[in-house]
């Protein structure tokens, strides 16, 4: 693991350099003097751990004098915004960053390596401890190359939510452990009577690509790429699992191509589905009485098991420092990242609804039994493949072709082998263009 | 006054109005067009190269281009005539004569779905025509019709559009003909009326003539609107179910700010920048003639 020594190096400059300024204790107000009265402008999803670090956010200013102005979109317009803004030299002093981003966020040179400010011992807090953060999660969403560049900060899995009680009256006294289950015993059983055995989001966006499409390529031993970046979607085993995905349609809802995640969290809480796939993310909405008529219905289990393992879906999103911002909003975009992502904070953030990925957090008495979602969440974490999609630069061009083609596939237009064959065909004409099979960049995902 | 010194008020009150023409609009276009002419992805800007006309090839050899070319025509082609044929229909009982306050009242209330943004338009279908708890399924569910899945069927989900495209833009073309109606002198009317009891006759020979520089308005209007229509679409169906509501704005939109591929969206958008004068100059030479 490259990035894990990169990361052991790190911790490391940074917990020599704080020893080397000697006796006083580093203090973020003290490490935030400087920058008081400094402005960091960041672009926030409309989603609950965003919510979580608004709430949070008096304190910092409080202790810092640093301003943090949050600009709200919906996820789909997010990157949008961020892009134009990274052209234009904009105003974005922090860059949010989807694990599918970070490849062209990086070769761009949009953000600055963490490196600068671990390395600074005025800015790294001597407690960053890179090395608590899941593996898996700080290579995913805030590595590229070798380099780090953001730490992870609105952190997902796929996990299966499902309601226990509708589970309980079918006589089933537990979750479907594998895809195969979910086929041929609990989709035939809780699909009766108006409500469905499961829904799939699979709505024409990177929904269909994340959430469907990739959710049954992994589990079946497929892929999107070959080790040679040639197209894997015609192989048995991507080939499996998408004519799963076909086959399981039935146990769905009708209209299950225009299912976003509020649809599908939404069918969920109101009793008309018996479990969904869905990120740790919507954890807090399911839970909540007021959001949910099924709360105390509400069980979590890891994603069932497909025949290469149970790979669950791997998304979430990191927060790095932008390298159009000047020294001073740098270093203060800085101190508030690691702030915001910091072991000290973790608990609260997980209390006000986010989902941290330090991996202390989820050892702290109570925190496994309060939030039951935290022992999937780690076993998956444990599980994940960090390639789920693509995170180099040309993914925002071919999740477009995998999102056109995917819902064709869903909805019959065209075949499952037909789709994958154009995707395919379409996915290597973008690699060849960025110059992957000529040798120009290297084959990294 | 010399002739120079005119030349020089006219130049005077005419400058700021081309310059303001040149900056907002044309500037742009030809920079659109120099775009078009580029590999130009925002992504990749240190890669932006010459490459002649290839991105207008790929255009006109895209099968989706021409697919979301097809469904902008088919919405124009069905949404149009409806327009126009309820418009008619509403704006000859407007005309009628008698029962004043009502008709203040229904011109009043014509203005309200022209004024709705089209944003707001398309959250409104999303909740009215969900398929669990939509008021349109609760509305046929009452007739004893099963729930339809308007928004996830790719059928259903474009009849939907037209529907609200014709919501929305029927109480325009209703105005403009009721406007058209009441330059028809009345003298004139009443004689023909006098003539014959046919309304059609009367519509045909006395009316019509009165109505086509404001029909020809709406089809130029209502074809450009149509053509560009997006933030209905977008925010209702968001171009799905597969492809079967993306029309061409959401095509562009997608290709430009999703993939990020401003030379092909710009050599898609000047590709319909040049169908659309076309439409406009043949509505004008086949109707304007028969005035």
């Amino acid at each position: 693991m490259r990035i894990g020594t990169t990361v052991c190096g790190l911790t490391l400059a940074a917990g020599l350099a704080a020893a080397g300024t000697g006796a006083v204790a580093w203090s973020l107000e003290e490490a935030a003097k400087p920058y008081a009265g400094t402005t960091v402008d960041v672009v926030f999803l409309l989603r609950p751990g965003y919510e979580a670090a608004e709430a949070m956010l008096p304190e910092f200013e409080e202790k810092t004098g640093i301003k943090v102005n949050i600009v709200k979109h919906p996820y789909e317009n997010a990157l949008g915004e961020q892009v134009r803004d990274f052209v234009a030299g904009g105003d974005f002093d922090i860059a949010l960053i989807d694990l599918v981003w970070i490849g062209n966020f990086a070769e761009n040179g949009w953000i600055v390596p963490i490196e600068k400010f671990t390395s600074n011992p005025d800015l790294a807090d001597p407690e960053l401890d890179l090395d608590d953060f899941f593996p898996l999660v700080l290579n995913a969403f805030g590595g590229w190359g070798d380099t780090i560049y953001g730490l992870p900060f609105d952190n997902y899995s796929g996990l299966l939510f499902y309601n226990e009680c509708m589970l309980k009256d079918a006589g089933f006294d537990r979750p479907p452990e594998t895809w195969q289950e979910v086929m041929d015993v609990y989709g035939p059983a809780l699909t009766k009577d108006g409500k469905y055995a499961y829904a799939l989001q699979s709505k024409r966006n990177e929904t269909q690509s994340a959430d469907s499409f990739a959710r049954f390529l992994w589990p079946f031993g497929g892929s999107f790429l070959d080790e040679n970046f040639r197209s894997n979607l015609l192989s048995p085993e991507s080939q499996a699992g998408l004519n799963f995905r076909q086959e399981l349609m039935k146990f769905m809802p009708e209209g299950i191509v225009s299912y976003d995640h509020a649809e599908t969290v939404n069918a969920l809480a109101q009793g008309d589905v018996a479990f969904i796939t869905e990120w740790s993310a919507f954890y807090s909405t399911l839970k909540n009485p007021e959001t949910s008529k099924i709360a105390d219905c509400l069980k979590i289990a890891p994603e069932p098991k497909g025949p290469a393992g149970r790979k669950p879906a791997l998304g979430g999103f990191s927060l790095a420092v932008a390298s159009q911002a000047d020294e001073k909003e740098q270093a203060a975009a800085w101190l508030f990242i690691q702030w915001v992502t910091s072991k000290e904070n973790a608990l609260e953030y997980l209390e006000r609804g986010g989902v941290p990925a330090r991996q202390s957090v989820y050892q702290m008495p109570g925190v496994a039994e309060k939030f039951d979602f935290v022992p999937a969440l780690v076993e998956s974490w444990q599980e994940g493949v960090p390639e789920f999609r693509p995170r180099f630069a040309e993914w925002p061009e071919i999740t477009e072709i995998v999102q056109e083609w995917g819902t064709k596939m869903m909805l019959g237009e065209v075949s499952v082998e037909e789709g994958a064959r154009i995707i395919g065909e379409q996915m290597e004409a973008v690699l060849e263009k960025a110059g992957y099979y000529s040798g120009k960049k290297p084959l990294i995902q | 006054m010399s002739i120079r010194a005119r030349r020089r008020t006219i130049l005077g009150f005419l400058s700021p109005a081309v310059l303001a023409l040149a900056l907002i609009g044309i500037a742009p276009l030809l920079y659109a067009f120099w775009t078009s002419l580029h590999f130009f992805n925002l992504t990749k800007l240190r890669h932006v190269e010459f490459i002649g006309l290839e991105n207008y090839g790929t255009v006109l050899g895209d099968p989706v281009f021409w697919e979301a070319m097809g469904r902008t025509f088919t919405l124009l082609l069905i949404a149009l005539p409806l327009q126009i044929a309820l418009g008619l229909g509403i704006a000859l009982i407007l005309h009628r004569p008698g029962l004043g306050f009502l008709k203040t009242l229904t011109r009043l209330s014509l203005v309200l779905p022209m004024a709705t943004t089209y944003a707001v338009v398309g959250l409104l279908g999303q909740v009215m025509f969900n398929l669990k708890y939509g008021v349109v399924n609760q509305l046929i569910g009452f007739l004893g019709i099963a729930p339809v899945n308007w928004i996830g069927d790719p059928l259903n989900a474009f009849a939907m559009i037209i529907f609200w495209d014709v919501w929305q833009w029927t109480p325009f073309v209703a105005l403009v003909l009721l406007a058209g109606l009441a330059t028809v002198p009345g003298e004139v009317e009443e004689a023909a009326q006098l003539e014959t009891r046919n309304w059609w006759t009367v519509l045909r020979h006395v009316q019509l003539p009165f109505l086509i520089p404001g029909l020809v308005a709406v089809l130029i209007l209502r074809t450009a609107d149509t053509l560009k229509l997006f933030d209905m679409v977008f925010t209702l169906t968001r171009g799905g179910p597969g492809s079967a509501t993306e029309l061409i704005s959401l095509m562009i939109q997608r290709v430009g700010f999703r993939a990020f591929d401003q030379g092909l969206a710009s050599a898609q958008a000047i590709i319909l920048l040049i169908i659309t004068i076309i439409l406009a100059q043949a509505y004008i030479r086949l109707f304007y003639k028969e005035v």
